[in-house]
C-alpha cells in the first residue's frame, strides 16, 4: 500500500473505530438478535435447563404427549452408591451394607415399595419414622435442578429410568430451556400482533402529515420573512428557530402545559363555558393534531432556514426583473421563488422522510402513543417492545427484529438518495498526489 | 414617452446617494447616464422603474405622475446588467414571462414571441436554457423580454458590460437599432464613454449623485463644461496642463513657460490658478504653439501610435498621430498645441 | 429585499398571528417561573421564587440532587463535543483532501450511516452496554452519543475542508511541511469556524439528548438534566407546572446564551449550509 493511503487511513482510523464499534456492530447485532427470543425473561446470557412444574406445564403446551410430562414430573427411588453411603451416616454401615448387598441397582416407582423392601432386611432402622427418613435418601428426581447444558439434562432423565424418543428428548431440551435461543419467529410473531397495521398506517400517516406541515410552513416562513424588513424577519426567524435547538423535553413540556387540563387552553376556553380536559389526549384526532404540530414546528425550523438561505441566494435583479416584467408577489413567488427551490424542497423531504420514520422522541414525551394506541408509530411501537413497557418483560428479539424492518427501509432509502443527488459530484479527486 | 424627473433625492438609511436632481429625456430618445462607478447611475434607473421609491420629488411618464405606481404596473422594459434571466426557464419561458403575468392568450404569446425573436435574431434558440447561451445571445434574449410587452420605456443598466470587445461592438449598433425600430424612450446606463457617446441622442453625465452635464455627445466632447467631463470624455483622455494667470496669458506651474489664453474667454485676475486640458489629436508636430518636452512613453495602436511627452516641470502632454511618425523614446521633441482647440478651467474647474 | 413594490404589513401581521401561541408557550415559561396563578385564571398574580427552591433545597429521598444532575449534564455534553470534534475533523480532511483507497465506498457508507437514527441501534448498543459492564454509566452514553453524531460531523468538516483553496496546502508542500504539518499549521486554522460551529452544534445535541440516557443510563447517578426533568413530570400524579418550567428553564439556560451568542453559525450548520 503506498505512504500516501496510510496517511489517508490514519487520519481516518479514530473515526472508522468508533464506527466500527458503535454503528456496523450494534447493526449486525440488531441483525443477530431480530433472531432471538431474547427477553427479560430469558436474560441476555445463556440460560440453564430446569424441570419444574412451570416447564411441565410449558412442556404439556407444546405438544407433549401426558405420559411422558407424568413421568419427568414424578419421583423415582433408585438404590444406588450415593444413597447407600447416606445411608451408612445415618444409620449405620450394617444396614447400609445390607440395603447394598441386597437391593443395590433395583429401582422402585414410589416410597412406599422402598419402604416396604427395608422392612424385610434385617438391620432396618427401628420406627417407621426412621424408615420414610431412610428411603428419602434414595430418592432421585430430575425436578427443580439446574443443568448448565442439554447433556447433562438428559443424562440425569435417563438415569432416572426414563426412556425418551430422540423426538421427545428434543422437545424437552427446547421448551424448558430457561435461556435465549434462536429463532425466526420474531417475524412472524410480529405479522400477528393485531394492532400493527394500524401502527404501519400511523407512521405513514405521521410522515406524510408531519412533512407536509413541516415542508408547507417552512416555506411559508421563509418566503414571508424574506419579504419583511430585516429587522421583523430576525425576530420571526429566532421565534421559529428555538423550537430547533431547545431540549425536546422543555418544548414538550410547553404543549403539555398547553393542553393540560389546567393547562391554558382550558383554561382560556373556560371563560367560553367548555369544561376542561387534556386537549392533547382526550381524543385520537386531538393527538394526531399535536403530535404534527409538535414535530412539524421542530421540522418547520429547519425548512425555513434552509428554504431562507436558497432564497437569498437567488440573484435580486432576477426578483428586480420579475416585479417590471409585472409580476405580482404571488406570481413572483410562483413562478420565479418557487422553482428555484427545487432541490431544498427535495433535500428536506428525502431527508425528512428517513429521519421521520426513525424518530420518536416527541411522540414518546408527549403522547407516548396514545390515547389508546392512537399514535403508536412502529419505532416507538420497536422502543416499546424492546425497552419500554408496562407488563415489564421487554422482548429485545422482537424489538430488534421491528428495528430491522427500519434498518432495511433506512438503507433502500438512502441508496435511492445518494443516486438522486448525485453522489460522484460529492467526490472530488484529490489535486495532491502524496 | 417623456420622462420627467424632479427635484428626485434617494438615501439609503443616513447616506444620501442622489440629491435633488431633475432631468428630462424626450420622447422616443436615447439618453446616456455616465459616470464612474458609485455615482448613482443605477439608482436613478431602479427609481424609473420603480424598484426604489424616491424619498422626495416626482417622476413624470408623459403627463402622468407615476411617483407612486409601483413597478408592475409602469410599463417599463428593463435590461439587468448580468441580463437575470430566469435559470429555471427556457428561452421562450423567459420571453412570454412578462406576458404570462399579464395572462395573455397562448396563440397571443406565441405570436409575439415569434416577432420579438425574430426582432433581435434568435429565433432558433427559443428551446435553450439561459446557461446554453453565449453572453451575447443572453443579451439578445433579454432585450427581447424587456421589448416583448411593448414598454413605453425601456431602461438598460450596463447592457455591455460582460460581453467581449468585439460582441460589443455588435450589440452597441444592434440595440440602437432595435431602439430606432421600435421608437421607444430609452435609458442607457454605463460607465463606458464610447458606449454612451456612438449610441445615443444625449448624455446625461453624473458625478457624486449629481448630473454635470446634459449635452449631445459631440457638444459633450467639444465643450465640456469642467475638466471633470472632460477627463471623463475621449480616449486616449485629455491632458491637464496646471498653472497660474500671468500677464493675460497662462504660466506653467514650476516654469517660465506661458502660453496663451484661447481667444474668447474670459481670464480670470493676475495670479489666479487655471488649468488647460488639451486632447491628444490637437498636440501635433505641426502646430505653430510650440512645447518643447521628451518623449516618456510609446504605445502602438496599430494604425495609430500614441506618445507622452513630459514637459521640463514634469507635466505630461498627450499626443495620437498616424502610424510612421517614428519617434523613440527619450527623444527630445517640440511639438505644437492648437491653440483654439485648448479647454480653459478656471480654479473651480469649470470651464471658463 | 429592497425592492418597495410590496407592502409588509400584511405579511407582519399574518406572521404575527400565527407566531402567537409560541410566544404564548416562550411567555408563560419564563413568566411561571416566577409567578403564582389562581386556579383557572391566565394572569398571574403573585411574584415568588418558590418555585427554584429546587436550587437551594435538599432533594427529597430518591432523587438525586440538581447540581449533581447539571455536572452530569455538562460532562456529558462536553466529552462528546470533544470526542465527536476531534474524531470529525480527522476524518473529514482525510475524506475531503487525501488519498486512500475504497474513498467512494467510505463517502458513501457515512451519508448511509446518517440513516440509522437512534431507535435502528439503540436496542443492541443497550444490550452491549449490559455486557460489557457500562450500562448505566456516563461513559457508555458519551460514546454512543459522540458516535451517533459522528456522520453527520465529518460531512459538516468535509464541506469546510472542501473550501479550503488547494494552493495553501501545495505552497506549504513547497515550502517543505510535511502533509500533517500542513494540516496542523495551515489547514485547521482556515477551518475553525466550522470546528466552532460544530463544537457548539454538538454540544447543544448533547445537552438536549433524552432518548440515550433515558435508556442507556436511567439510575440516579448517572442521570442528566433530561432525564431528571421528564422523570419528575412523569411520576408526579399533581403536576406542578411552574416548578417542572423552573426546572426547564434552568435547563434550558446555557441552549438560550450559547444560541445568542452563535446565532449565524448556528443557523447554518442547521440549515445544512457548510460555508464558513
Ligand atoms: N441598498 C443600498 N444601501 C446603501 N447604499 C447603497 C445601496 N444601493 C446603492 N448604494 C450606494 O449608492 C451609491 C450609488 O449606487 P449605484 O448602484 O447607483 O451606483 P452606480 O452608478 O450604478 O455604480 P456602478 O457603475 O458601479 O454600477 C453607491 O455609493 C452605493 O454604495
Ligand atoms: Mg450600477
Amino acid at each position: 500500500m503506498r505512504r500516501a493511503h496510510l496517511l489517508g487511513l490514519g487520519f481516518l482510523s479514530p473515526a472508522l473505530a468508533i464506527i466500527l464499534m458503535l454503528f456496523l456492530i450494534p447493526v449486525l447485532l440488531t441483525v443477530m438478535f431480530s433472531f432471538t427470543n431474547m427477553s427479560t425473561a430469558t436474560g441476555i446470557s445463556g440460560g440453564a435447563y430446569e424441570i419444574n412444574a412451570a416447564s411441565l406445564r410449558k412442556l404439556a403446551d407444546a405438544g407433549a404427549q401426558e405420559s411422558f410430562v407424568e413421568t419427568l414430573g414424578k419421583e423415582s427411588f433408585v438404590v444406588d452408591d450415593a444413597g447407600i453411603t447416606a445411608a451408612a451416616a445415618a444409620y449405620g454401615e450394617q444396614f447400609a451394607n445390607e440395603v447394598g448387598s441386597q437391593m443395590l441397582g433395583e429401582r422402585f416407582s414410589s416410597r412406599r415399595d422402598l419402604e416396604r423392601a427395608f422392612r424385610k432386611l434385617k438391620s432396618r432402622p427401628r420406627s417407621t419414622r426412621d424408615i420414610k427418613k431412610a428411603a428419602d435418601l434414595f430418592k432421585r428426581s430430575v425436578l427443580n435442578i439446574r443443568f448448565e447444558t442439554a447433556g447433562g439434562l438428559v443424562d440425569a432423565v435417563t438415569d432416572n429410568g426414563i426412556e425418551m424418543t430422540p423426538d421427545q428428548q428434543e422437545l424437552l431440551t427446547k421448551t424448558i430451556y430457561t435461556g435465549w435461543t434462536w429463532t425466526s419467529d420474531n417475524f412472524a410473531l410480529m405479522a400477528q400482533i393485531p394492532y400493527v397495521w394500524r401502527v404501519a398506517g400511523n407512521t405513514v400517516l405521521y410522515v406524510v402529515l408531519t412533512l407536509a406541515a413541516s415542508v408547507g410552513m417552512g416555506l411559508f416562513l421563509a418566503i414571508t420573512t424574506f419579504y419583511l424588513p430585516s429587522s421583523a424577519a430576525s425576530s420571526f426567524r429566532a421565534i421559529w428557530f428555538l423550537p430547533r435547538i431547545l431540549p425536546n423535553v422543555i418544548f414538550v413540556l410547553m404543549w403539555k402545559w398547553l393542553a393540560w387540563d389546567t393547562g391554558f387552553l382550558s383554561s382560556l376556553l373556560a371563560n367560553f363555558g367548555v369544561p376542561p380536559r387534556n386537549w392533547m389526549l382526550d381524543t385520537g384526532v386531538n393527538a394526531w393534531v399535536f403530535i404534527v404540530l409538535i414535530n412539524g414546528i421542530v421540522g418547520a425550523s429547519l425548512g425555513m432556514i434552509l428554504f431562507g438561505s436558497a432564497i437569498k441566494s437567488i440573484p435580486q435583479s432576477m426578483l428586480h426583473a420579475s416585479e417590471v416584467d409585472g409580476a405580482s408577489r404571488w406570481q413572483q413567488i410562483r413562478y420565479i421563488i418557487l422553482p428555484q427551490l427545487r432541490w431544498p424542497i427535495m433535500f428536506i423531504c428525502a431527508y425528512s422522510t428517513l429521519s421521520l420514520l426513525t424518530s420518536f422522541e416527541y411522540i414518546l414525551l408527549s403522547t407516548d402513543g396514545g390515547p389508546g394506541g392512537a399514535t403508536e408509530v412502529w419505532s416507538l411501537m420497536a422502543f416499546h417492545t424492546a425497552l419500554d413497557n408496562y407488563a415489564g418483560n421487554l422482548q429485545y428479539g422482537l424489538g430488534a427484529a421491528m428495528a430491522l424492518m427500519l434498518v432495511i427501509v433506512g438503507i433502500l432509502a438512502s441508496l435511492v438518495y445518494l443516486r438522486i443527488f448525485n453522489f460522484n459530484d460529492l467526490v472530488a479527486k484529490p489535486r495532491i498526489e502524496q | 414617452m417623456r420622462i420627467s424627473i424632479e427635484n428626485f433625492t434617494k438615501s439609503f438609511g443616513d447616506t444620501t446617494v442622489i440629491e435633488d436632481m431633475s432631468l428630462e429625456i424626450g420622447d422616443g430618445e436615447m439618453l446616456a447616464l455616465l459616470g464612474p462607478s458609485g455615482c448613482g447611475k443605477s439608482t436613478t434607473l431602479f427609481a424609473i422603474c420603480g424598484i426604489h421609491r424616491m424619498n422626495a420629488g416626482r417622476l413624470m411618464f408623459g403627463d402622468a405622475d407615476v411617483t407612486e405606481v409601483s413597478s408592475q404596473k409602469r410599463n417599463v422594459g428593463v435590461v439587468f446588467q448580468n441580463y437575470a434571466l430566469y435559470p429555471h426557464m427556457n428561452v421562450y419561458e423567459n420571453i412570454a414571462f412578462p406576458l404570462k403575468v399579464r395572462k395573455e392568450s397562448k396563440a397571443e404569446v406565441d405570436r409575439k414571441v415569434q416577432e420579438i425573436a425574430g426582432l433581435v435574431h434568435i429565433g432558433e434558440l427559443l428551446q435553450r436554457r439561459p446557461m446554453q447561451l453565449s453572453g451575447g445571445q443572453q443579451q439578445r434574449v433579454a432585450l427581447a423580454r424587456a421589448l416583448i410587452r411593448k414598454p413605453d420605456i425601456l431602461l438598460l443598466d450596463e447592457p455591455l458590460a460582460n460581453l467581449d470587445a468585439k460582441l460589443r461592438l455588435e450589440m452597441r449598433s444592434e440595440i440602437r437599432r432595435i431602439q430606432l425600430a421600435t421608437g421607444i424612450t430609452a435609458v442607457l446606463v454605463t460607465h463606458d464613454q464610447v458606449e454612451a457617446m456612438s449610441m445615443c441622442d444625449r448624455i446625461a453625465l453624473m458625478d457624486k449623485g449629481q448630473i454635470v452635464q446634459l449635452s449631445t455627445p459631440k457638444d459633450m466632447y467639444e465643450s465640456p463644461s469642467s475638466d471633470f467631463v472632460a477627463g471623463f470624455l475621449g480616449n486616449p483622455p485629455i491632458a491637464f496642463l496646471d498653472g497660474t494667470v500671468a500677464d493675460g496669458g497662462f504660466r506653467l506651474a514650476n516654469s517660465q513657460v506661458t502660453l496663451p489664453v484661447p481667444s474668447g474667454i474670459e481670464v480670470p485676475g493676475e495670479g489666479a490658478p487655471m488649468r488647460f486640458g488639451v486632447r491628444p489629436e490637437f498636440f501635433q508636430p505641426g502646430n505653430p504653439l510650440k512645447v518643447p518636452g521628451k518623449v516618456s512613453f510609446v504605445e502602438t495602436q496599430g494604425r495609430e501610435e500614441l506618445y507622452d511627452v513630459t514637459l521640463e516641470n514634469g507635466a505630461v502632454l498627450r499626443s495620437i498621430q498616424s502610424q510612421n511618425a517614428g519617434f523613440k523614446l527619450g527623444q527630445e521633441v517640440s511639438w505644437g498645441i492648437e491653440q483654439d482647440r485648448v479647454l480653459a478651467f478656471g480654479p473651480d474647474g469649470n470651464r471658463l | 429585499m429592497t425592492s418597495s413594490n410590496f407592502r409588509s404589513w400584511p405579511l407582519f401581521l399574518v406572521l404575527a398571528v400565527i407566531s402567537m401561541p409560541l410566544v404564548i408557550m416562550y411567555v408563560y415559561l419564563f413568566v411561571d417561573t416566577v409567578t403564582d396563578t389562581t386556579a383557572g385564571s391566565l394572569i398571574p398574580d403573585r411574584f415568588t421564587l418558590h418555585h427554584w427552591r429546587f436550587l437551594w433545597e435538599e432533594p427529597e429521598t430518591g432523587r438525586v440532587s440538581i447540581w449533581t444532575v447539571t455536572l452530569n449534564t455538562f460532562i456529558f455534553a462536553t466529552c462528546t463535543t470533544l470526542i465527536n470534534v476531534s474524531a470529525s475533523v480527522t476524518a473529514g480532511y482525510a475524506l475531503s483532501r487525501l488519498n486512500m483507497p475504497f474513498k467512494r465506498f467510505f463517502l458513501g457508507g457515512i451519508l448511509t450511516l446518517h440513516a440509522f437514527p437512534t431507535i435502528t441501534l439503540i436496542i443492541s448498543i443497550f444490550l452491549i452496554l449490559q455486557m460489557i459492564g457500562l450500562y448505566n454509566t456516563l461513559i457508555g452514553v458519551i460514546l454512543v452519543k459522540a458516535a451517533l453524531e459522528l456522520p453527520l460531523g465529518i460531512w459538516i468538516m468535509k464541506g469546510f475542508f472542501d473550501n479550503v483553496p488547494w494552493e495553501i496546502e501545495m505552497a506549504g508542500l513547497q515550502d517543505g511541511a510535511s502533509r500533517f504539518t500542513v494540516w496542523w499549521k495551515l489547514v485547521l486554522p482556515q477551518v475553525q469556524p466550522g470546528v466552532a460551529a460544530l463544537s457548539v452544534f454538538v454540544f447543544l445535541s448533547a445537552w438536549s439528548e433524552f432518548i440515550l440516557p433515558q435508556v442507556l443510563a436511567p439510575s440516579g447517578s448517572a442521570q442528566v438534566l433530561s432525564t431528571y426533568l421528564s422523570n419528575l413530570i412523569f411520576d408526579d400524579m399533581k403536576p406542578d407546572f411552574n416548578m417542572f418550567k423552573s426546572v426547564g428553564v434552568f435547563y434550558a439556560l446555557p441552549v438560550i446564551v450559547i444560541y445568542l451568542i452563535f446565532n449565524k453559525q448556528l443557523m447554518n450548520i442547521y440549515g445544512g449550509g457548510t460555508k464558513g
